[in-house]
């Protein structure tokens, strides 16, 4: 039973950075309609931004966590303004495309500055964990799980009452509508890879003071693609839900079956939704029967 | 696709439906065509060319060929992302490759059954997938590429370890040596690509491409839509399973390691730098990415021994950075790849010396 408990918990906790991750995926979808196969390696990169601020530089915590999320929210804007903004108007299908390159590039950058071994070990919190009747909690964890929360709270609100939010979902469902209308596609596009850049960073920080800062953190983005879809690929709250769904089936099914299973029985999962609800559980149900 | 620079061959009146659609059109393509054939086959026996290092090659780009005028056929013409391509190739190699060793089915009896058994499962892929408007192949098949492996690793253990496989053999002839195999693999080659050139003009692939184009007025126009994704989607995966197929009995040895994620993604790579939605594209593609991915075998170790500061792994880094890299420029600046500058050289020799 308490094995049991153990691996709720850090399904659920891991789970939370699985959302947020999600959540950049869901933001990018919402405001774009682009399926972004490269968030995993947004992440990766953001990870060794934060590692070279507080492992190359020596810098405090705070500075560099503070340099951090700038640096992400700029790799974000830049991505966009190298690879995707020529897109802008050419089909879909393009822009899904690069996003599978930007992976390969983001990867390859990676390893060309940093190389392939994994980094020296950085510690965000102090190891001091928390403990309720029999469960164990560590800051790490309470921390991720309360800024995922926090992050999802603000993207939901910045969607639902702000302008800006407004703006980008108008532009998912058209560029030459919104363009018309006075808005700036490209304005949007930009802050909208920039807030999913920052996400991804965030989740790259807390994931590598878990797992240590490797190549491996790239996989926690094939994991945020089925959070995504699970919860709906229109909805910021759907994404944290799937991603806590993802997270507990995971860390179940490692639990259980095996360490390697948990990948693709989530993916499994992912197939058995499209099945029985293509929209996933939040997600805006548009019929169209073609 | 279509081709703003397409002129047709000068003095070719084309009077009815039936000549307008030939595929070779002039006296000089089909001598072209006879000879490039014969040029060919007899090149292991061209010296300077027929090493055994570059009889490889030639050999990989033949199998690599089949698999990626598969992933044309669905992506360039059909409008489907296939991020899993490699792993149905793992599917028909395993298939044959057991149906071989278990079974001791010749490679000519397992080559077909290898390319249904990777349709088989390509379908039920794809089922959930193009039942839906929008990309979602791409999910499903990221999800077939993690899914399938897991699988080949933990559900049997030839499959998890890797095993050999016999040659090709074709009554008292053994394919065993490049050299051989070279016949066997080209063989292949040239019958699918010829296959899936005729394709394009029949009834499915002109459907495939109306899906591409508009599947709104597909649909309207009376083109079952998931008929004809599902029907894309196997033939893509039909022309893994037999790539793989061949892929085995040429190492005759099969192991999980050759079908990775990255692999897949490579795969697309050499379709959009080719061209998407064009037969000769994909050969020009597979050419020019296996070219290049072999100088950066042999530049990337090198650049990591000279230069100090880079840390250990750049070189395949560098060979990410790079062919990423090219894909994405291909994507941005020339669109229709590599077979749009050979239609431009074609035109500029059509209407040579007055082309304006």
């Amino acid at each position: 039973m308490e094995f049991l408990q153990k691996i709720i918990i850090s399904g659920l906790m891991n789970g939370a950075i699985y959302g947020l991750v999600a959540l950049g995926f869901v933001l990018i979808y919402k405001s774009s309609s682009v399926l972004n196969f490269s968030q995993g390696y947004m992440l990766l990169l953001g990870a060794y931004i934060f590692w070279f601020f507080k492992g190359s530089l020596k810098l405090d915590l705070l500075p560099s966590l503070l340099l951090a999320m700038p640096a992400g929210f700029l790799m974000g804007t830049l991505i966009e303004r190298i690879a995707l903004r020529p897109l802008i108007g050419q089909p879909l299908i393009s822009m899904i495309t690069i996003t599978i390159f930007l992976s390969l590039v983001l990867e390859g950058l990676v390893s060309v500055v940093w190389g392939t071994y994994p980094l020296q070990q950085v510690h965000i919190f102090s190891r001091s964990s928390l403990k309720i009747g029999n469960i164990v909690l560590t800051t790490e964890n309470l921390f991720a799980f309360g800024l995922a929360l926090g992050a999802m709270l603000a993207i939901i609100i910045f969607f639902r009452y702000t302008r800006l939010g407004l703006a980008m979902r108008g532009v998912a469902e058209g560029h030459q509508i919104m363009q018309s209308m006075g808005i700036s596609v490209k304005r949007i596009l930009n802050l909208s890879w920039g807030i999913a850049g920052m996400a991804a960073t965030i989740g790259g920080i807390l994931m590598g003071s878990t797992l240590g800062f490797q190549l491996g953190l790239s996989h926690i983005g094939l994991l945020a693609i089925p959070a995504a879809f699970i919860g709906g690929l229109e909805s910021p709250e759907g994404a944290i839900l799937g991603g806590l769904l993802i997270g507990l089936i995971e860390s179940i099914v490692s639990g259980y079956v095996g360490y390697a299973a948990g990948v693709p029985v989530t993916f499994i999962v992912l197939i058995l939704v499209m099945l029985i609800r293509p929209y996933g559980f939040f997600g805006l149900e548009k019929i169209e029967r073609v | 696709m279509s081709h703003a620079a397409y002129y047709p061959p000068s003095g070719i009146y084309s009077d009815s439906y039936k000549k307008d659609m030939r595929i070779i059109k002039t006296r000089t393509q089909w001598v072209l065509s006879i000879a490039s054939l014969v040029f060919l086959f007899a090149l292991p026996y061209i010296p300077f060319v027929n090493s055994p290092y570059l009889l490889r090659l030639y050999i990989g780009v033949g199998i690599t060929v089949i698999i990626c005028l598969g992933l044309n056929i669905l992506t360039g013409c059909c409008g489907q992302l296939n991020i899993g391509q490699s792993a149905f190739v793992m599917v028909g190699a395993f298939t044959s490759g057991l149906l071989n060793s278990h079974m001791g089915w010749p490679f000519w009896a397992c080559v077909i059954p290898a390319g249904l058994a990777s349709a088989f499962v390509g379908i039920i892929f794809g089922i959930p997938s193009v039942r839906l408007k929008g990309l979602y192949l791409a999910l499903t098949t990221l999800g077939a590429q993690i899914i399938l492996t897991w699988i080949a690793l933990f559900g049997m253990p030839e499959t998890a370890a890797g095993f050999s496989v016999a040659p090709i053999k074709l009554w008292n002839i053994v394919f065993d040596t490049p050299k051989k195999f070279f016949y066997v693999g080209m063989l292949f080659t040239v019958l699918m690509t010829f296959f899936a050139k005729n394709l394009m003009r029949t009834r499915p692939g002109r459907a495939f491409i109306a899906i591409r184009d508009n599947d709104r007025a597909a649909e309207a126009m009376g083109i079952d839509i998931f008929r004809y994704k599902l029907l894309a989607f196997s033939i893509c995966t039909f022309y893994a399973g037999v790539a793989g197929s061949l892929l085995v009995h040429y190492m005759m040895w099969a192991q999980l390691e050759s079908f990775t994620l990255q692999e897949s993604i490579w795969y697309l790579v050499m379709i959009i730098v080719g061209g998407l939605g064009s037969i000769e594209g994909t050969i020009f593609g597979v050419i020019f990415i296996t070219c290049l991915k072999e100088l950066i075998f042999v530049v990337g170790p090198m650049a990591e021994g000279h230069l100090r500061f880079l840390p250990i792994g750049a070189g395949s880094g560098l060979l990410l950075v790079l062919i990423g890299g090219m894909a994405i420029l291909f994507l941005i600046y020339e669109p229709r790849g590599l077979a749009h500058r050979w239609s431009l050289v074609k035109a500029y020799y059509r209407l040579w010396p007055f082309g304006y």
